[in-house]
């Protein structure tokens, strides 16, 4: 199914002129490019959002009162003791927090994680199929090209 | 006298030219507001997604500047729609805006194409005679 409808793409594309041919290469190249940055940009979050699962379960391992440095700059730390390590604050976006549990905080953690996996694996699917087009274009522009250089 | 028509013709593509140049780059303009736009309905709608799935007694705080303020659950909620409501309504009307930009801009090349034809035809016709 897949590969007869992507021979008759390639086919509307065999039917294009050369000018036809370089808008649909150039077009199809920029929608790669701008998934892969949006693949890039999901990662990115992903990995952050791993490091916030990380942290909630290291912190989910220590008791009240223990020792910890809070970090007021990048640089610069102040020794503390922890108040409340079954309580954190959830960034939920456009400025709102939510004071959530620990577990209900991990549960946050995992379902963004989830949520950006399936995601990207969309993407993901879209990218190469784009991709494809991509290539069946230049591949056939390539031909047309070589095509004209020799008739003339 | 075709020679003076023919430089008619030549301003008359020139200006229609511009127009089409700046439509073009106000559709582009058009374009990036709109994916702004669109960004901030997904985070918006995110958020609202959780603040469905919290308890009544939940504590909300909203980051004001670089402050937090404890807000109403509730409250938190209707803002979040009625800004919703706010972008899908500003997409919506960008979106016509677009539409009629690209109206204009077709139908600007249109003319250019036949300005072109009609100065093909005169010297043409030109240097026949």
């Amino acid at each position: 199914m897949a590969s007869s409808k992507s021979a008759s793409g390639a086919m509307t594309l065999e039917r294009m002129s050369v000018e036809q041919l370089k808008a649909v290469k150039e077009q199809a190249d920029m929608e790669v490019n701008l998934l892969q940055d949006s693949l890039t940009n999901i990662g990115t979050a992903t990995t952050r959002l791993e490091l916030a699962t990380t942290a909630l379960n290291d912190l989910s391992l220590r008791s009240h009162g223990s020792k910890i440095l809070v970090p007021l700059t990048a640089s610069l730390y102040v020794p503390a003791t922890l108040q409340d390590p079954h309580h954190v604050l959830v960034d939920i976006g456009t400025g709102y927090f939510v004071e959530k549990t620990m577990p209900e905080g991990k549960d946050y953690c995992e379902r963004k994680i989830n949520l950006l996996k399936s995601n990207f694996d969309q993407l993901v699917e879209v990218a190469s199929k784009k991709k494809n087009v991509a290539d069946d274009a230049g591949v056939i522009l390539q031909a047309k090209l070589k095509q004209l250089a020799s008739s003339s | 006298m075709s020679s003076s028509n023919i430089r008619d013709l030549q301003r008359e593509l020139e200006n229609k030219a511009n127009d089409l140049s700046k439509l073009q780059k106000d559709i582009a303009k058009n374009h990036q507001v709109r994916k702004k736009y669109t960004i901030q309905l997904g985070e918006n709608e995110l958020v609202l997604k959780e603040l469905d799935l919290l308890k009544e007694d939940a504590n909300v705080y909203k980051l004001i500047g670089p402050v937090l303020v404890k807000q109403d659950l509730a409250e938190a909620n209707a803002n979040v729609r009625k800004r919703i409501e706010y972008i899908s309504a500003e997409l919506k009307r960008l979106d016509s805006t677009v539409q009629d930009l690209e109206e204009k801009q077709n139908s600007k090349k249109e003319t250019i194409l036949k300005l072109q034809q009609k100065m093909q035809t005169l010297q043409a016709g030109k240097g026949k005679a």
